[in-house]
């Protein structure tokens, strides 16, 4: 089965970060993950790597409730990232907020494909890889 | 001898007698002729007639003349006026005779001056005349009616009118008139008895007259054989009497229907007469009392008996006429008010004689009267002690009467809202309104307007008041004032905008408990789900290093849920705290003893704390929040102080009004406001790099600092320093 080349965890929870890549080792769900702590960090890093032309993560598992710069604030500074090699980027919102608010907001970012509430299951890294595989 | 004897005869006779020859020379005459009607009394025989004669008038000189050539002349009487304008009734009689008839030749004449008897007749005429009494006279045998002038002029038919019996019968008014007339003529003859009536006759010319006839019966041998009797017109008096009765008539009437009563009292006869009214009046029978004075003063109330005894004999005495208003009791027991004046009359020496007056019932006017006194005064209370605010305005706008409701709505007293127009208080921006409103009031549009609007209080704060308008005229029908109804609606007005705020509030009191429900729901449940994962993890783990590690973890994440569940537990704390736990704290004692607790930390990190407060300042606060917020604001400036120097924190309070406002200006890493600026003191919300940030502390400091109505803000400067400003009620 195909897998995701780099997958990118943004999350400031240590928790759930090595959580999520224990699941992603279990379903081989990624070849690589890269893990930014919070929003700014990843726009940081991930600026760099576009600028250094070194490959970008295929899919990004975003959090909304972090320090510096959160989810929100991260996506609206993503938004204005003019590579086009970001614009393949795959966003996945993983949050614990049940906030309708928060729900309803994802729907103003195109680039956002999925709002996963947490915790997340191996079951839903098959499910994104299955999509991802078809598209 | 035979001519001696005529001779003697004619000479004596009592008439004027002369005989005169065909030459008119005196033949003889008689002495009453000398007397009356020669010049001198000379014997005139042989004497020329015209020669001796006086004065006489034509007619009779050509008549004598005459007679000596045989002519005979008679004159019953005639007036003449002769050349010397002497003015005499003369009669006479001319006989012509021969010689051998009467022994000569020649002329007899017999004259007569009638001048006085005739102008008695005449004076009698015309007293006749001037009093229209005229007489009548009834032959009873003959039948023949004769009537003087003067009747004749009553019956306004001419002198030559003959009437008989029937003609003068037929002149009386048919009906009663005539009917009497006839009756009391043949009671005349048949009972022999004289009469005296007034009647009234169609004259001949048809005009109605009132005429007093009379009528004597003169009786010979026991039978009436003439009725003489007068005849006068009374018409004018009769009409004058008529009136007169007619009028008391009426006015008779006039009081019964008016119910008046009048009465008279002779002084003289010490005698009181009553109308009927009176009795009706008084309500008292007219045989109850042995004289109307009894009855009066008996209906008399106890209480007004003085006064109208006094008042009457006043009155009596002429001193004052008699005016007064008096209570009576009717037999019924009810009273009643009666008005009664009095004229009192005098003689000519100014005595009193006699006095007269009038008595009607008021009771109905005074209790009319009683009424709109009552209405007045009943209109008087319910505006002054209206719950809402009256007032009468003129079309000038000036305040012509205010009650209580009104001064205290505007705090003004009665007296200097008198000496204001309403336009001097009103809110300025209402001022076209109400102008544009007067107009409509005042220009009869309407009959009763609403309008809201502002006036200033006398202490300034705005009045809002809903007033309504009546406008009033006057007799003429133009507008002379206004009767305003001012409703205060200042505290509903203020209610309202005290539960719009209240309402701002809740709603967003609401906001933010939904906040940090959803908040609260999102970190319990990170933990949770955390929790949940790892437990699945190490269910599956066989590694025991792995194990251990999981375990770790699952030990932190319990650990982080107290913790949240700590920090809810706070905020819920201060969400509920109560401010009745406010004390008078110093903000000095405070500092100091929360610097003595982190000495430690501040030693670590080589810190310098600078504190510049003043002992006298101290503030209404919780003691726990105030601690709370001051360790938090202090180590949050050693948290994030400044990896390039050592923390440097400057404590600084100063009075603001009933204000104490402490500063916490520090040198650490600042934070970038524009970026970060709404969410600072949001939950949950950090904003560097470090351990320990949990977004906790700003949220429930600035919570606490609000729950005790203080307020919290921030300056800062990336790299440079952040300033915390506190206030706090100063007590």
């Amino acid at each position: 089965m195909k897998k995701v080349e780099i997958c990118c965890i943004i999350d400031d929870d240590p928790i759930f970060v090595y959580g999520t890549k224990r699941i992603i080792k279990e379903v081989d769900f990624a070849n690589s993950v890269i893990v930014y702590n919070n929003g700014q960090e990843a726009l940081d890093g991930l600026m760099k790597t576009c600028i250094a032309n070194e490959p970008l993560p295929d899919v990004i598992f975003l959090d909304l409730n972090m320090p510096i710069l959160n989810g929100w604030e991260f996506l609206d500074e993503f938004k204005n990232c003019k590579s086009p090699r970001s614009k393949k980027i795959v966003i996945y919102i993983i949050s614990s907020s049940v906030d309708p608010r928060d729900l309803e907001r994802v729907k103003n970012y195109d680039q956002v494909d999925t709002y996963i509430l947490k915790p997340i299951t191996p079951d839903d890294l098959t499910k994104i890889l299955g999509a991802l595989v078809e598209s | 001898m035979r001519t001696l004897a005529v001779d003697f005869l004619l000479r004596e006779s009592p008439n004027a007698i002369a005989i005169v020859d065909t030459k008119l020379n005196f033949i003889s005459y008689s002495n009453e002729w000398i007397q009356k009607f020669t010049l001198n009394s000379n014997d005139i025989t042989n004497k020329h007639f015209f020669d001796v004669t006086v004065e006489l008038p034509e007619t009779l000189k050509t008549a004598i003349i005459n007679g000596i050539k045989g002519e005979k002349n008679i004159n019953t009487g005639e007036k003449f006026t002769l050349p010397s304008g002497k003015t005499l009734w003369l009669k006479w009689k001319i006989l012509p005779a021969t010689f051998e008839a009467n022994e000569f030749d020649g002329v007899i004449i017999f004259l007569d001056d009638i001048t006085v008897y005739k102008k008695e007749i005449e004076l009698l005429h015309k007293a006749e005349e001037v009093a229209r009494i005229g007489c009548w006279e009834l032959d009873l045998n003959t039948g023949l009616v004769n009537w003087t002038k003067t009747t004749k002029d009553i019956h306004e038919v001419d002198e030559n009118f003959k009437p008989n019996l029937e003609d003068g019968i037929n002149f009386y008014k048919e009906g009663i008139h005539r009917d009497n007339i006839t009756h009391l003529v043949s009671t005349a003859i048949a009972d022999l008895k004289s009469f005296h009536t007034e009647l009234i006759i169609i004259t001949a010319k048809g005009n109605e007259i009132w005429v007093a006839a009379k009528g004597e019966v003169e009786i010979v041998n026991g039978k009436a054989i003439k009725i003489v009797g007068t005849f006068q017109d009374i018409d004018e008096r009769k009409k004058i009497e008529l009136a007169h009765k007619e009028i008391t008539e009426r006015l008779k009437i006039t009081n019964q229907s008016a119910k008046i009563g009048t009465w008279d009292y002779d002084l003289i006869e010490d005698k009181l007469v009553w109308d009927n009214e009176m009795y009706r009046i008084f309500d008292v029978k007219k045989d109850q009392f042995s004289g109307v004075f009894e009855a009066w003063s008996s209906t008399i109330h106890p209480n007004d008996k003085e006064k109208t005894v006094t008042a009457t004999k006043n009155a009596i005495s002429g001193i004052k006429d008699f005016d007064e208003e008096y209570r009576i009791y009717h037999q019924n027991g009810s009273i009643r008010h009666i008005k009664g004046i009095s004229k009192t009359i005098k003689d000519f020496s100014g005595n009193p004689v006699k006095m007269t007056g009038a008595n009607w019932d008021i009771t109905d006017l005074r209790s009319a009267e009683l009424k709109l006194e009552q209405n007045s005064k009943l209109f008087a209370e319910t505006f002054e002690h209206s719950a809402i605010g009256m007032a009468l305005v003129s079309p000038e706008l000036k305040w012509l009467k205010v009650n209580r409701s009104l001064s205290k709505s505007l705090g003004y007293t009665e007296e200097e809202l008198l000496n204001m127009k309403t336009t001097d208080i009103t809110y300025p921006d209402d001022l076209t309104d109400s102008e544009a409103f007067k107009t409509k009031v005042f220009n009869n549009e309407e009959n009763n307007l609403q309008l809201q609007k502002r006036y200033f209080h006398k202490n300034g704060k705005i009045v809002h008041a809903i007033i309504g308008v009546t406008p009033v005229k006057d007799l003429k029908g133009k507008p002379s004032h206004a009767i305003t109804q001012f409703l205060d609606i200042t505290d509903s007005i203020d209610s309202k905008r005290r539960l719009e705020t209240l309402v701002d509030v809740t709603k967003s009191q609401n906001e933010s408990l939904t906040n940090f429900a959803h908040i609260v729901s999102h970190n319990l449940r990170s933990h949770s789900t955390n929790m949940t994962m790892l437990t699945k993890f190490l269910n599956k783990e066989k590694d025991e290093n792995e194990r251990k590690n999981l375990n770790k973890m699952i030990t932190s994440a319990t650990e982080s849920l107290t913790e949240t569940i700590a920090h809810l537990n706070d905020v819920v704390q201060v969400k509920t705290g109560a401010l009745e736990k406010l004390q008078s704290i110093s903000v000095l004692n405070t500092i100091n003893q929360i610097t003595k607790s982190i000495n430690g930390l501040i030693e670590e990190q080589k810190a310098t704390i600078n504190i510049d407060v003043s002992k006298s300042h101290f503030v209404n606060a919780v003691p726990a929040y105030l601690e709370s917020i001051f360790l938090n604001v202090l180590t949050n400036a050693l948290k994030y102080s400044s990896p390039n120097r050592n923390p440097s924190i400057k404590i600084k309070s100063i009075l603001k009004k009933d204000h104490v406002l402490i500063t916490f200006t520090d040198n650490g890493q600042g934070i970038d406001l524009d970026r970060h600026g709404d969410k600072i003191f949001g939950m949950y919300k950090t904003f560097h790099k470090h351990k320990d940030a949990k977004g906790i502390g700003l949220f429930i400091t600035k919570n606490q600092i609000e729950a005790m109505s203080g307020s919290i803000t921030i300056e800062s400067i990336v790299d440079v320093g952040t300033t915390i400003f506190i206030e706090l009620k100063q007590s």
